[in-house]
């Protein structure tokens, strides 16, 4: 028997080490195994302990605490899983899974991220023999060509120009690079993918460099990603050994050497151009385009870069042929595409599905809605450059085009739910908050535009809204798309356009009636007690912090509205739900 | 030559090499394009975002600093779409912009008069460089630095420290100084241009109009009703206040510049306007306001009633006017204060001012009333007359309401109230009602006239509805103010004069300027008090006419003259970011919101950073990397609150610094400043 435990951060957060490290002395001399794999992609369920014998998953135990090790020795010393069913996956979240189709993902949660015999196993680095023994550049290309794969980083743009590009741009010393830099607030597809299976990047990234004619690379993986970064150099040392990677790889000419650079938390530095600079040792500013990277990117010569997902579709395409990977998918949108589902969801976590599928799919069918019941509000996609869909347009199939139409962006595949609780208006303020912090200050749309754009945001949120102020946004909104130099300024205002294109009644209840329909604005609640449910308890009155309710034991309580500071804790307390929020 | 290509910039054909930027392109032929963030010899860095131009069939503006020319391109560069996008960059980058393009003591002098420039050069000694400064707004230094009640001195910061600069009088001192120099500091006088400019009445406003004209090289002619020039400065002003040998010396430095000045030539009566729009190709008329305002109160017409202006013009006619032992002043402002001294030095034994407010409602200068106090005149405030009683035709006594504050007005000021039947009577032998002047209209029935009887004149280019005719001064619109706002009125009507001899309409619009927001820490000084102007004892000086000032010493004047904060921002006039928000007509507060603390980084030994007006357009940065090869500064932190600074805080990086000053000879604005 092997007892597999989900260690991806996430699995390791939610104490899937403790568990490990509880069930390993239990274990010792009863013959059955204990490994590791990486991230499963059922945050809700973490920690997650995969029982398996004979290559085949017995039973998934889900929410595991160390508590449980025990229990689960017990079970694999006397044969019998049956007590471990109160454990066990029940198959409404088993379907998380099986409504997936996985392809970038397809390794994850099964092998062992940091055993290269594991993904040799699984026909890893088999492409990449095939690439080297039997294709030439140009038949990589046309093969990637065919399967229509476009770039995962969030702007879509085919994969085989890009190649293309980089492969006829002049000169002999050319580049490749793996953007890393996730950055987007709530989307860990990228993670997921090196933590959980670091060969099948480094296999993607070889092929793309033997493509383009390159024999160096760099993964630009953001710090804040330390066990991918482990897990990433281990692979790297392992296939280095093996002859996967450096000189002569698999006895052909074909040399490659692959670097890990990590960055400092900029999030401009998953702006390609930002990147480079920052790989080069200069501050993370985006430079102008034209040149593109395929012409002067690293160093000024010609460059390639792409997303992890991107390269993790690679390999799949070369064995499967880009007819199978183009049969997936929608006439404008090939493949599948990795979302990190997250917010007011019910079942987040990693979903891999084909493009083609709508968003009330992804939410509703595999995430299975929203949580405690409550109602759908609007999704935002692709983060801070994406924008939110509302629930009229939930039936928006995912594919580049459709999703552009609404307002929103692909993006590289943050997909955070909100619910009925959500304000709008604030939900935008949020992301303005992270490009304010986030700008690199080069250009003055996207370091002051976007300032005003918070601070306008700000002082409707908080009550001070002024008329005029929607028409403000927009026309500073304008400005900031044509004027800023980046990705990242140019698309900062899609959270803000969005949310007032489907959801402007909200800013206008802010601005005129100074009312937060969502009930989420701090500053625009005001908190009553109703007096037929209160009972006089006086335990809102000890803990409001201000004073600010009075009344007689078993008498109706009462808030003084100037003395509230609209915290909330009298309504957290009350145990007779007599505490009215408006 | 397959390597030229031709395009298109606002429908105009152009041909430039491949690869040229469209800037580049544009300047090659004569089309500005307004950057910030550009400089020919580096690669183009994009941040500024005011090159974005349209192209035609393209969604998005282009950066006009990076984008190629490419053939058959069609390029706007100052399409609505184009200006529009640059306001909203001029706009932000002004929402973050924290300085002064000019200090508050010259946006609040109605002339625009550079004092900190005349300041500074008062504390290099270099006077006549500093009456030069003064005379390009104010050609009669030494008289008005000696009466204006100094707007400049109200609106200078140097008051949060501790008392503000003593502007007017060291314009004085300057003016003092070169006068007895002997030399005389004139504005270059441009040649002759063959026209003719009448001016009606020779006061500030006439005065200053005749010598901007005359040096723009027009003849011009001064018809003056009194026997002397100056107007209100010599038949307003008491002489123990300016000397008329001062005035009459500056005045015959504008009659050098070859303007005649005719006296005794009232129009109506000598002249007709006729005569003077026949006689010359454009008119000015700055006469004044001559007249005194009645209080309608009964009395007013006995004999020993006087009017405070008519009062103060007998005497500087030389007359003694007969106002008996015993007199009252009627009116709390500065003609009151001269009226009332004027009282004293004619030897009336008890001199009271009458006034229905309080001391701080006065809008005398508070050194004027301090001034009447030591020379013995006595205050009645909450008082005002009710009836000028007579005997046999003469003032006898007057009988005063008492009256009390009651709410405040709009403008704040506490409106007084009768006290019901509370009066007091007061023995006199005259009483002067010194309540405001009025205006005189006979002569000019062919100009149509306000209610207020004055010259209806276009508030920006003066003009008169007749035909050359211009009006400026006391004699127009809302009537009489003080003598720097008629030579405000008087310069800006000559430069309008200038460009109707000309066949020119200036247009009009308000200058753009950045104003900084006020914070303690601008305030955190050594402290050193205002100068002292030394003065002749009261017990002396109440018996004569005789000046009562000595003037500063140099020495005092200097150290004053260095106290000056130097609020303005030493690049105005080169500062391209005010140049284009100017142009643009932008309104800079439109996007207030949070802004950069602005402080002074210092760390370069010979350069002064202002982070507050730093637009970040990264051209030190770029200059010192790739020019001066040293690499000294970066940009620091991120989002809004970046920076440029001097990297990593490290002594030797800074020591490296070698004064080459291509940093802030390349600043666009005036962030950098060399020390």
């Amino acid at each position: 028997m092997r007892i597999v435990i989900g260690e991806g951060s996430c699995g390791i957060a939610a104490g899937a080490q403790k568990v490990y490290d509880a069930l390993a002395p239990l274990l010792e001399n009863t013959g059955a195994r204990l490994g590791i794999t990486g991230c499963i992609g059922m945050c809700f369920l973490e920690p997650i302990v995969d029982i398996y014998e004979k290559g085949l998953l017995l039973k998934r135990l889900v929410r595991v605490t160390p508590d449980d090790a025990a229990a689960i020795a017990d079970a694999v010393k006397s044969d019998d899983l049956s007590p471990l069913d109160r454990l066990a996956i029940t198959d409404e979240d088993k379907s998380f899974l099986d409504r997936q189709t996985r392809i970038a993902l397809r390794h994850c949660g099964v092998i062992d991220p940091e055993d290269l015999n594991a993904y040799l196993d699984v026909d890893g680095y088999k492409a990449l023999d095939k690439v080297l023994h039997t294709m030439s550049q140009d038949d990589v290309i046309a093969e990637i060509k065919t399967s229509g794969l476009a770039g995962r980083g969030g702007a879509g743009f085919p994969t085989w120009f890009k190649w293309n590009a980089a492969k006829n741009a002049a000169g002999d010393e050319k580049y490749l690079i793996c953007n890393a830099d996730e950055g987007d607030p709530g989307a860990f597809m990228d993670r997921a993918v090196i933590e959980s299976d670091p060969h099948l990047l480094i296999e993607g990234m070889l092929i793309a460099a033997y493509a383009i004619g390159a024999k160096e690379a760099f993964v630009y993986v953001r710090a804040e990603y330390p066990l991918a970064i482990v897990r990433l150099q281990k692979a790297i040392a392992d296939a280095t050994a093996k002859g996967y990677l450096g000189d002569n790889i698999l006895g052909t000419d074909f040399c490659c050497r692959l670097r890990i650079k990590a960055g400092a938390g900029a999030f401009v530095c998953g702006e390609e151009t930002a990147l480079i600079e920052s790989l080069e040792g200069s501050r993370g500013m985006p430079r102008l385009k034209p040149p593109f990277p395929a012409e002067k990117g690293y160093e000024n010569k010609p460059s390639n870069i792409n997303n992890v997902e991107t390269f993790a579709n690679v390999s799949w395409i070369i064995l499967n042929g880009g007819e199978a990977f183009a049969a997936m998918g929608t006439e404008t949108s090939k493949g599948t595409k990795v979302f990190a589902l997250t917010g007011k969801i019910k079942r987040g976590g990693l979903v891999e599905i084909p493009m083609g599928l709508t968003l009330r799919d992804v939410i509703f069918n595999i995430g299975g809605g929203i949580r405690e019941n409550k109602r759908f509000k609007a999704v935002q996609l692709g983060g801070p450059s994406g924008g939110c869909i509302p629930e009229a347009l939930l039936d928006t199939v995912i594919d580049y085009k459709a999703l552009s139409a609404t307002g929103a962006i692909m993006g590289s595949g943050g997909m955070v739910v909100m619910d009925e609780t959500t304000c709008m208006v604030n939900m935008a303020r949020f992301f303005l908050d992270f490009t304010t912090k986030e700008s690199c200050g080069k250009c003055v749309h996207c370091r002051i535009g976007t300032k005003r754009m918070y601070e306008i945001l700000t002082r409707i949120t908080e009550g001070e809204g002024r008329p005029g102020d929607i028409e403000l946004l927009e026309e500073l909104c304008d400005a900031i798309r044509s004027g800023a130099l980046c990705g990242l300024g140019q698309t900062a205002p899609n959270p803000v356009l969005t949310t007032i294109k489907y959801f402007r009644d909200e800013y206008e209840a802010h601005i005129n009636e100074k009312r937060c329909p969502a009930g989420e604005c701090a500053a625009l609640r005001t908190y009553t007690i109703n007096k037929d449910a209160c009972r006089g308890c006086t335990l809102c009155a000890k803990k409001c912090p201000v004073g600010a309710i009075t009344g007689a034991v078993k008498e109706p309580h009462a808030i003084d509205a100037d003395k509230c500071i609209k915290c909330g804790q009298c309504k957290t307390v009350c145990r007779f739900g007599a505490v009215e929020v408006r | 030559m397959s390597d030229m290509i031709r395009f298109k910039i606002n429908e105009k054909e152009i041909a430039c090499e491949k690869g040229t930027s469209i800037l580049d392109a544009a300047k090659a032929n004569g089309i500005e394009i307004p950057n910030l963030c550009y400089l020919k010899d580096l690669s183009p860095y994009g941040a500024c975002g005011m090159c974005l131009v349209e192209a035609a069939n393209s969604p998005k503006l282009l950066r006009a600093c990076s984008a190629k020319a490419a053939d058959g391109m069609e390029i706007f560069t100052d399409s609505e779409r184009v200006v529009k996008a640059r306001r909203v960059a001029l706009e932000l980058l002004m929402s973050d912009h924290s300085g002064d393009c000019v200090g508050p003591c010259k946006l609040n002098c109605p002339a625009h008069t550079d004092c900190q420039k005349y300041l500074a050069q008062i504390a290099e000694k270099d006077y006549e460089g500093a009456v030069a400064t003064i005379k390009d707004k104010v050609p009669l230094p030494a008289s008005i630095g000696r009466v204006c009640p100094h707007p400049c001195e109200t609106a200078c910061r140097r008051r949060h420290v501790e008392e503000p600069i003593s502007i007017a009088y060291l314009k004085a001192f300057a003016a003092d100084k070169v006068l007895a120099s002997g030399n005389h500091v004139l504005g270059e006088q441009s040649a002759p241009t063959g026209k003719t400019v009448g001016i009606v009445g020779g006061g500030p406003a006439g005065l200053t109009a005749a010598y901007q004209l005359a040096l723009k090289g027009h003849k011009v002619t001064v018809y003056d009703k009194m026997p002397k020039m100056g107007g209100m400065l010599r038949y307003g002003i008491p002489e123990y206040r300016l000397p008329k040998a001062v005035l009459d010396q500056e005045i015959a430095e504008i009659a050098s510049l070859g303007v005649e000045l005719i006296n005794g030539c009232a129009l109506g009566k000598n002249i007709t306007l006729a005569d003077i729009r026949e006689k010359h190709d454009a008119v000015l008329i700055a006469n004044g306001a001559w007249k005194s305002a009645s209080i309608r109160c009964p009395g007013e017409e006995l004999e020993g009633v006087f009017g405070g202006i008519d009062f103060l013009r007998e005497i500087a006619l030389g007359g003694k006017p007969a106002i008996g032992k015993k007199t009252a002043i009627v009116g709390g402002g500065n003609t009151a204060m001269d009226a009332c001294r004027s009282a004293v030095r004619l030897g009336a034994e008890e001199v009271s001012v009458v006034y229905r407010r309080t001391r701080a409602e006065m809008p005398a200068e508070d050194i004027e009333i301090k001034e009447a106090e030591e020379e013995g005149v006595l205050f009645r405030f909450l008082t005002n007359p009710a009836e000028i009683i007579g005997e046999d035709g003469r003032v006898k006594a007057v009988k005063l309401q008492v009256m009390r504050l009651g709410e405040p007005d709009d403008r704040g000021r506490r409106a007084p109230v009768p006290v019901e039947g509370e009066f007091i009577t007061l023995e006199l032998d005259s009483i002067i009602i010194a309540a405001g002047q009025k205006n005189d209209p006979a002569g000019f029935e062919d100009l149509p006239t306000t209610k207020w009887g004055t010259i209806v004149a276009d508030e920006h280019n003066f003009r008169t509805e007749l035909e050359g005719v211009f009006a400026a001064g006391d004699a127009t619109n809302k009537g009489a103010s003080i003598a720097i706002a008629a030579i405000a009125e008087a310069n800006e009507a000559a430069r309008h004069i200038d460009a109707y001899l000309a066949g020119i309409e200036l247009p009009y619009h308000e200058p753009v300027v950045s104003e900084k927001e006020l914070s303690p820490e601008m305030f955190d000084r050594e402290k050193a008090p205002r100068a002292v102007m030394p003065q002749r004892p009261a017990e002396e000086r109440r018996n004569d006419f005789t000046e009562i000032n000595y003037g500063f010493s140099e020495e005092q004047a200097v150290a004053e003259a260095k106290r000056c904060l130097s609020c303005g921002c030493h690049d105005y006039g080169e500062c391209k970011l005010i140049q284009y928000a100017d142009a643009y007509c932008i309104d800079c507060k439109r996007l207030k919101g949070e802004h950069h603390p602005g402080f002074r980084e210092t760390r370069l030994v010979s350069i002064e950073r202002d982070q507050g007006k730093c637009i970040l357009c990264g051209l030190c940065v770029r200059v010192c990397e790739d020019q001066a090869k040293k690499g000294i500064l970066g940009l620091v932190g991120r989002g809004f609150h970046t920076v440029v600074k001097p990297e990593f805080h490290d002594a030797a990086v800074i020591a490296a610094c070698k004064d080459c000053h291509l940093c802030a000879d390349n600043c666009p604005t005036g962030a950098l400043k060399i020390i």
